[in-house]
């Protein structure tokens, strides 16, 4: 607890205020310290105790005119005042007062400091005159700070006054700085005036009436003017009286004349009254007016004096309160006050550089490095999002896109840098635009946004070259900036290199030419998906005809990408009867780069193109690597891991969009393609594979569920469909005699059984079965029994492990993982029921 | 720019450099440049006993043109479009090569 009760943090340390006071330069809140008011009416703060005992400086002879000179309680204008007083001298006495406060008002306000209130009169105009006491120096931003907010301040000050109690540093300069605006001619009639009041003897701290009011120390302090009202009120008290009595003449004749103006330092040395200087003047022309204009006046200047930056010694102001305090209270005041001495010592040596540069200066500096920011991009000039852009970064804008948290475009990370950047330095002023007391703020904000769209703009307009050549020289010269290097290599390659390649080998499917073509596929795809993006609006009914035009072009373009796109996956290449070499598509999708393309590229095939891809993939079912060196080896040794991983990217890469696409087909496409694979294809091959069994899956299930929903019998009209139904299942029973003698052999059998990943057998089978006629199912079932006995028998023993298993805690870690059995049990009764049959039934 | 670009993606992972003196060092990459200086943060040297004098070490700057591999953090790669981005670098070179 300080003795002030201030709170002795720093604005740092305080949590609770962050939002008010970041830091140092940034907030202030002029009002905030109005609500505060209670300080005034003795709650808290007085300034009286913080005071320095500049008024006892003052003149008090010359009281008479001071009505006359200043007009009473009106503020003073300049022609008002007249010249015929030493006005200077005795401002020249606040003067490092003023200094320091201007010095203070530099390190936590520099912004708002600006313009505030520039235009509203005050009294202090004349001090601006150059020829009006040249040696004054005084800023004239303190006055204009000063006058500022007086005004507006008064009404709103009292409501809330109950409020709080304790004030912070920040507080209470807050408060300050919105009320200290005194205008000085008024408070030099209340300090002048204060001599009288000195002379009467009253308005003297009274010690004896202080501990009663008060409990703690601090607040003692602080609430002297109020008990001293409370003493003009009551009987003044006895113990100052004399001595008060004795010395105010003396201070008075002491000041008496100008030219003995005091050094300001002096203030400090003239302990005697310094609490009372600034009471306010109304006590000689009546008691009630007194109190409020002490709130408003009192607290402020004293305590900015105290904290004032080059604040150079303890204040004087609490001499007096010190002798009558404790020994306890008066060692805790002395360490509050080297403490506080200290802080301010810092906070000078921090603020030294305060208000070097104006709010107009940093705006400058600001730009200036936006633009630097915008313009180092510039050689390569892109504005975010565009073309170049993309082309330049395009892992990083793309990835950014991907993975980064939503952002509104692929230009983002330069384009929210500045934004961010704008908006930084949109707060910093956005402060005072919220305000609306600060009209600078907008402006700068605006200024700022107009000088990007202009860097924007320079940065476009610049040349694109980033070689010179000179006329007649010899070499060029070549430009590098931050976002392009300058090339160590510029090899100039021959044209004719990449023209050799035309009409050769695009039907002799070496690999190199599968290469090739796969990445002439992804090439087309690209800038297929380019042009995808770039899609123009789709125009409405009212959109201009330019427009439509554009979306036309495009379309139209789009439309032969599209074209190339096709012709670049070689679909239509001519199937040969007897091939010696896979078909070109084939042999695309025997890379794994090339199978990884198809979903890329399904999506951008029309309906009937991927009809085509599908028949293609079928027709050549036995030829496709997955499948050809898929094959279960004679020696029964596991596939080798890459024909694997091969597999497995063909399921995952080029089975879903075939899939998707089946879903949709109509049961005469079926038919037919099953048609095509009984045909042209060695069906008890393809039946040892993986991918073989899951493309035979596909269809067969799907055709199921279609023929099953399509109403059976004689409907009218639905002939095709029943021809469809009849023919599939005239296909379903070829199918099965082809199928069958395989059956043993269907499942993969280089693992032993509960590791095998034979899902997709069961699967199979459970598509077959649906089907199946009874006596179907039942060779079905022989076919397979074997194999259903040993699975289901795998996983009971595999669940009693489990189960076991599980009793201990965290599992089986090294054993085969939860759930296996389970699963193996379920992988079989898919099949199971769809004959109609349930492994319970099996025991 | 494809690896500026490439690397940008990486800032604020794991990376392992080794540099051409045969030193290894993990951090955390804090930023690349265009020169493809890197910059590490809270590094360890992999191999510490060989370089003691690095063991205090807490941050580099690496200058790009000493450095050999930089191991990467798989998940933080993303293959294909790494593989379209270096299309298209490819596709945009030899567009300049040809251009001049």
């Amino acid at each position: 607890m300080s003795f002030f009760g201030f709170d002795t943090s720093l604005p740092r340390d305080k949590p609770g205020q962050s939002s008010q006071q970041q830091s140092m330069f940034q907030q202030h809140d002029p009002f905030g310290g109005l609500r505060r008011e209670d300080a005034g009416n003795g709650e808290t703060l007085d300034f009286e105790d913080t005071y320095d005992g500049l008024g006892l400086k003052l003149d008090e002879s010359g009281d008479t005119f001071n009505d006359d000179t200043f007009g009473g309680e009106e503020p003073v204008t300049r022609q008002e005042v007249g010249k015929d007083f030493d006005f200077a001298g005795q401002t020249a006495r606040v003067r490092d007062d003023l200094l320091e406060e201007q010095v203070l008002h530099h390190a936590r306000q520099p912004m708002q400091y600006a313009q505030p209130a520039r235009p509203k009169k005050t009294g202090y105009e004349a001090y601006k005159e150059p020829e009006y006491i040249p040696k004054l120096e005084a800023d004239a931003s303190i006055w204009g700070k000063l006058s500022s907010s007086k005004k507006p301040a008064e009404p709103q000050a009292r409501p809330d006054s109950s409020a709080r109690k304790m004030m912070s540093v920040e507080e209470v300069e807050a408060m300050m700085r919105s009320q200290t605006k005194p205008t000085p001619p008024v408070e030099n009639v209340d300090r002048q005036s204060q001599g009288l009041r000195d002379m009467l003897g009253v308005g003297t701290p009274s010690p004896a009436v202080a501990p009663l009011e008060q409990t703690r120390p601090p607040v003692q302090i602080l609430q002297r003017p109020q008990q001293q009202q409370q003493a003009q009120q009551q009987p003044p008290p006895q113990q100052p009286m004399p001595e008060q009595n004795t010395r105010a003449p003396q201070i008075l004749q002491r000041q008496h004349s100008p030219q003995q103006r005091p050094q300001s330092q002096d203030f400090h040395g003239q302990p005697p009254y310094p609490t009372q200087q600034q009471q306010p003047l109304q006590m000689p022309m009546g008691a009630p007016p007194v109190q409020p204009p002490q709130g408003h006046r009192g607290p402020m200047q004293p305590v900015s004096h105290n904290r004032g930056p080059s604040y150079n010694g303890p204040p004087i102001t609490q001499a007096q309160q010190m002798m009558n305090m404790s020994t306890d209270e008066r060692e805790a005041y002395l360490a509050e006050e080297a403490k506080r001495a200290k802080r301010n010592h810092k906070i000078y040596l921090l603020s030294k550089n305060n208000g070097l540069m104006t709010p107009q200066d940093k705006n400058f500096i600001t730009r200036i490095q936006l633009q630097q920011l915008l313009t180092a991009t510039g050689g390569v000039d892109n504005e975010p999002g565009s073309e170049e852009q993309l082309a330049e970064d395009f892992y990083y804008q793309v990835y950014a896109q991907i993975r980064g948290p939503p952002r509104s475009g692929p230009g983002q990370p330069l384009n929210q840098f500045a934004q961010t950047y704008l908006f930084q330095t949109g707060s910093r002023y956005g402060f005072g635009r919220n305000r609306g007391q600060l009209r600078g703020g907008d402006n700068h904000v605006q200024r700022m946004e107009q000088q990007v769209a202009r860097a924007v703009e320079a940065a476009k307009a610049r040349p694109k070259n980033k070689s010179l050549v000179v006329e007649g020289s010899l070499g060029k010269i070549a430009f590098s900036n931050s976002k392009t290097p300058r090339p160590l290599l510029n090899l100039k390659r021959a044209d004719s290199e990449s023209r050799v390649r035309p009409p050769r080998h695009t039907t002799v499917a070496d690999r190199k030419a599968a290469l090739r073509d796969i990445e002439h596929l992804y090439s087309t795809l690209m800038k297929l998906e380019d042009h995808e993006r770039h899609m123009p609006r789709p125009p409405q009914e009212d959109s201009p005809p330019d427009e439509i035009e554009r979306h036309i072009r495009w379309r139209s373009e789009m439309q032969a990408l599209n074209q190339q796109l096709w012709e670049a996956t070689k679909v239509m290449e001519p199937i040969q009867p007897a091939p010696t070499q896979p078909h070109p598509f084939i042999s695309i999708l025997s890379h794994p780069k090339g199978k990884k393309a198809i979903p890329r590229l399904f999506r951008h095939l029309e309906e009937q193109q991927r009809l085509t891809m599908l028949t293609l993939i079928v027709i050549h079912l036995d030829s496709l690597d997955v499948v050809r060196d898929a094959y279960p080896p004679a020696d029964n040794t596991p596939l080798p891991g890459k024909v694997k991983d091969e597999v497995e990217l063909f399921s995952q890469a080029v089975m879903p969009p075939l899939f998707s696409y089946v879903n949709e087909t109509t049961l005469g496409i079926l038919v037919g393609m099953l048609g095509l694979v009984i045909d042209r294809v060695h069906v008890q091959t393809i039946l040892r594979t993986k991918v073989g069994v899951s493309i035979l899956t596909m269809l067969i299930s799907r055709a199921e569920l279609v023929s099953q929903s399509l109403p059976s019998g004689a409907i009218v009209g639905s002939s095709g469909a029943d021809d469809d139904k009849q023919q599939w299942s005239n296909l379903y029973s070829r199918l099965f005699d082809l199928i069958e003698p395989t059956l043993p052999h269907i499942f993969p059998t280089d693992t032993n059984v509960s590791a095998a990943d034979d899902v997709y057998v069961w699967q199979f089978l459970a598509a077959m079965g649906v089907g199946a006629s009874p006596e179907q199912q039942q060779r079905l079932v022989l076919g397979v029994k074997e194999r259903v006995m040993e699975t289901v028998g795998v996983a009971k023993s595999l669940m009693a492990a489990e189960s076991m298993g599980g009793a201990r805690p965290g599992g089986t870690p090294g054993g085969a993982p939860n759930g296996v059995g389970e699963r193996k049990m379920g992988e079989v009764n898919l099949f199971m029921r769809s004959i109609g049959l349930d492994v319970e039934l099996l025991g | 720019m494809l690896f500026f670009s490439f690397f940008k993606t990486l800032v604020n992972h794991e990376v392992t450099v080794e540099l051409k003196n045969d030193i290894s060092i993990r951090g955390t990459l804090k930023s690349v440049d265009q020169y493809l200086n890197i910059k590490l943060d809270d590094i360890t040297v992999v191999d510490e006993l060989k370089y003691p004098h690095l063991s205090s070490v807490k941050n580099v700057f690496i200058r790009g043109s000493v450095v050999r591999y930089v191991h990467l953090p798989a998940a933080a790669v993303d293959t294909p479009l790494l593989e379209d981005a270096t299309r298209r670098e490819a596709s945009q070179a030899s567009a300049k090569a040809k251009q001049g």
